[in-house]
């Protein structure tokens, strides 16, 4: 599926909170259609990598490119205009709010308000991939936490995003609600013809549905390849992974 | 739009023409200006609910107030331009400020855009003690409407406070209305969607304090005289009154809530300063007896009949 038209670039991307350098001169890619997944023991710079490259954080240094234009220092809304688009590993939906209304918000950051009835339209295209058009009228809150984890991936698909970011969105789901969420991200790159960046903490996951890996550690990149490179890679087996997921 | 919110819109209209004609039969001053009173006061308090919407609680309320009141002031009385021309120019001059005073101040969130709030009433009210054109001390007086009008004028102002409640209804329910709460929720995720959301916020406290600045032209034809200390902070504190009392969920509760606390502060007032203890008693009353107002009352009353039927 995936081809090499690079879509985002990072050189040398860096991010220091005062003493410590959470992401440290890291080079990336996300290729047009591919499921990249990132990972890394906790404090690898997971996080911060997701906020730089979606614009909530600034890097200190390094640049940030998409589709070739350099677009360091963007804010988040900028960087969502140009197609890249995130959730969030905690609260990645609005309580109070119904179903409808959580995913319209996506649509709303698309389409301009003089097409209203393709608002609505996009908002139903989203709940029928995410298998959520049943709960359309209920309180986003009220609902179980594998529901909530959907209506969030609901909401940046509605945008019909370029390039999909998800932070851990199968953290808290039972086998069958992970395995089903595995196949949505593959249905929602094959209709949308997007990429997706997963960071998830759920080895097996990763490995079964990421084309690519990128491995991080203490901020930097430890190892970039194909699951199979990055299962008998000894560097990552070493750090991260322990001999269980090396066989 | 959906069935539900034209039923509402239908019925708040019905509401307001019932009012508005009862207003004409009225013949009682008092009775009448109550009547324009709990009007104004309903869409003061609407005004401050609505900047609710994205999370944020205006204490500057009471200055757009003062501002669409001075505005109306000097469009009328010092460059002696129409009515009609002072009332729009009332709720043009508070939203302008308000775009400023929201764009500056918007970038800070709870009780920061809170103080500041508070402390622009303050500064504003302090401004309008030093200009002597607009009467400093002493305020402004001869602010009347034409007298074509001032025998229908509660009317008049029952229709313009109707009208500007329907509009907030509207916006609320809009899209737009959809992003002020998804603001208020969470507006990381707002913002990650590609929705700029301080220009969101900023136009939010626009819109509020247009309809604010309505309310203080409003106010200031029918009291014909205006000083700066109609326009302190305690007239925000007693929106927020209206608002606690009649219950902030829903765009009826500040109308309630304003409904109620005009009437019995006449009774207050009897006391001679007292209503002031009244709105704050009132404010820590509901808090702990009825935390989501009259409305949220109404709601747990009808769900329990709800339940008592299927049963």
């Amino acid at each position: 599926m995936s081809s090499h038209q690079v879509l985002l670039k990072t050189e040398g991307i860096s991010r220091r909170y005062g003493g410590l350098m959470a992401v440290s001169e890291l080079d990336m890619e996300i290729r047009s259609g591919e499921i990249l997944g990132l990972i890394g023991p906790n404090g690898a710079g997971k996080s911060t990598t997701f906020n730089l490259i979606s614009g909530f954080v600034k890097p200190t240094a390094g640049k940030l490119f998409i589709d070739g234009k350099d677009v360091t220092g963007s804010n988040p809304t900028q960087i969502s205009k140009l197609g890249l688009v995130r959730t969030f590993q905690h609260g990645s939906l609005m309580k109070t709010l119904t179903v409808h209304d959580n995913i319209l918000i996506g649509a709303i950051g698309a389409i301009p308000p003089a097409h209203s009835r393709q608002r609505e339209d996009r908002v139903h295209e989203a709940a029928e991939m995410l298998g959520l058009t049943p709960f359309m009228n209920e309180v986003s809150g009220n609902l179980p936490h594998g529901v909530q984890r959907l209506i969030s991936i609901a909401i940046a698909y509605a945008t019909h995003p370029r390039i999909l970011c998800l932070d851990e969105p199968l953290t808290g789901l039972n086998q069958t609600e992970a395995v089903n969420t595995l196949n949505i991200f593959r249905q929602i790159r094959d209709q949308l013809k997007c990429s997706i960046l997963l960071v998830e903490h759920n080895m097996k996951a990763v490995m079964q549905v990421c084309e690519r890996i990128v491995v991080l550690h203490h901020g930097q990149l430890l190892a970039t390849g194909t699951p199979t490179e990055i299962r008998s890679n000894q560097d990552v087996v070493n750090a991260y992974l322990g001999a269980k997921h090396a066989h | 739009m959906d069935k539900r919110e034209q039923q509402s819109l239908a019925k708040g209209t019905i509401a307001v023409l019932v009012v508005a004609a009862l207003s004409l039969v009225i013949k009682d001053g008092y009775t009448s200006n109550l009547i324009i009173w709990m009007a104004i006061a309903a869409l003061i308090a609407s005004s401050l609910r609505f900047v609710l919407l994205i999370g944020e609680l205006n204490f500057a309320t009471a200055a757009f107030v003062g501002l669409g009141a001075y505005g109306a002031g000097v469009v009328l009385t010092i460059l002696e331009w129409p009515f009609v021309i002072a009332l729009v120019f009332s709720g043009i001059v508070a939203a302008l400020i308000g775009f400023l005073f929201g764009y500056v101040t918007l970038k800070v969130k709870g009780p920061f855009f809170l103080l500041i709030g508070f402390a622009f009433t303050e500064v504003v009210r302090l401004i309008y003690t030093k200009i002597d054109i607009i009467g400093s001390n002493s305020g402004m007086v001869g602010i009347f409407p034409p007298d074509l009008l001032a025998p229908y004028y509660p009317t008049f102002a029952i229709l313009v406070v109707g009208i500007m409640l329907l509009m907030l209804y509207k916006i609320e329910n809009s899209h737009l209305g959809k992003t002020f709460k998804g603001i208020r929720d969470n507006d990381q995720v707002v913002l990650a969607v590609g929705i700029n959301v301080h220009m969101i916020k900023v136009l939010c406290l626009t819109i509020s304090a247009f309809a604010s600045g309505i309310a203080g032209g409003l106010m200031a034809f029918v009291n014909n005289v205006i000083s700066p200390g109609d326009f302190s902070f305690l007239l925000s504190t007693f929106a927020l009154a209206y608002l606690k009392v009649g219950g902030e969920d829903k765009p009826i509760g500040p109308i309630l809530g304003a409904i109620l606390l005009v009437a019995l502060s006449t009774v207050a007032l009897s006391f001679g300063g007292g209503d002031h203890i009244f709105f704050g008693i009132a404010i820590v009353l509901t808090v702990l007896l009825m935390p989501k107002g009259i409305v949220g009352l109404y709601d747990k009353w009808r769900q329990h009949r709800k339940g008592e039927r299927a049963a």
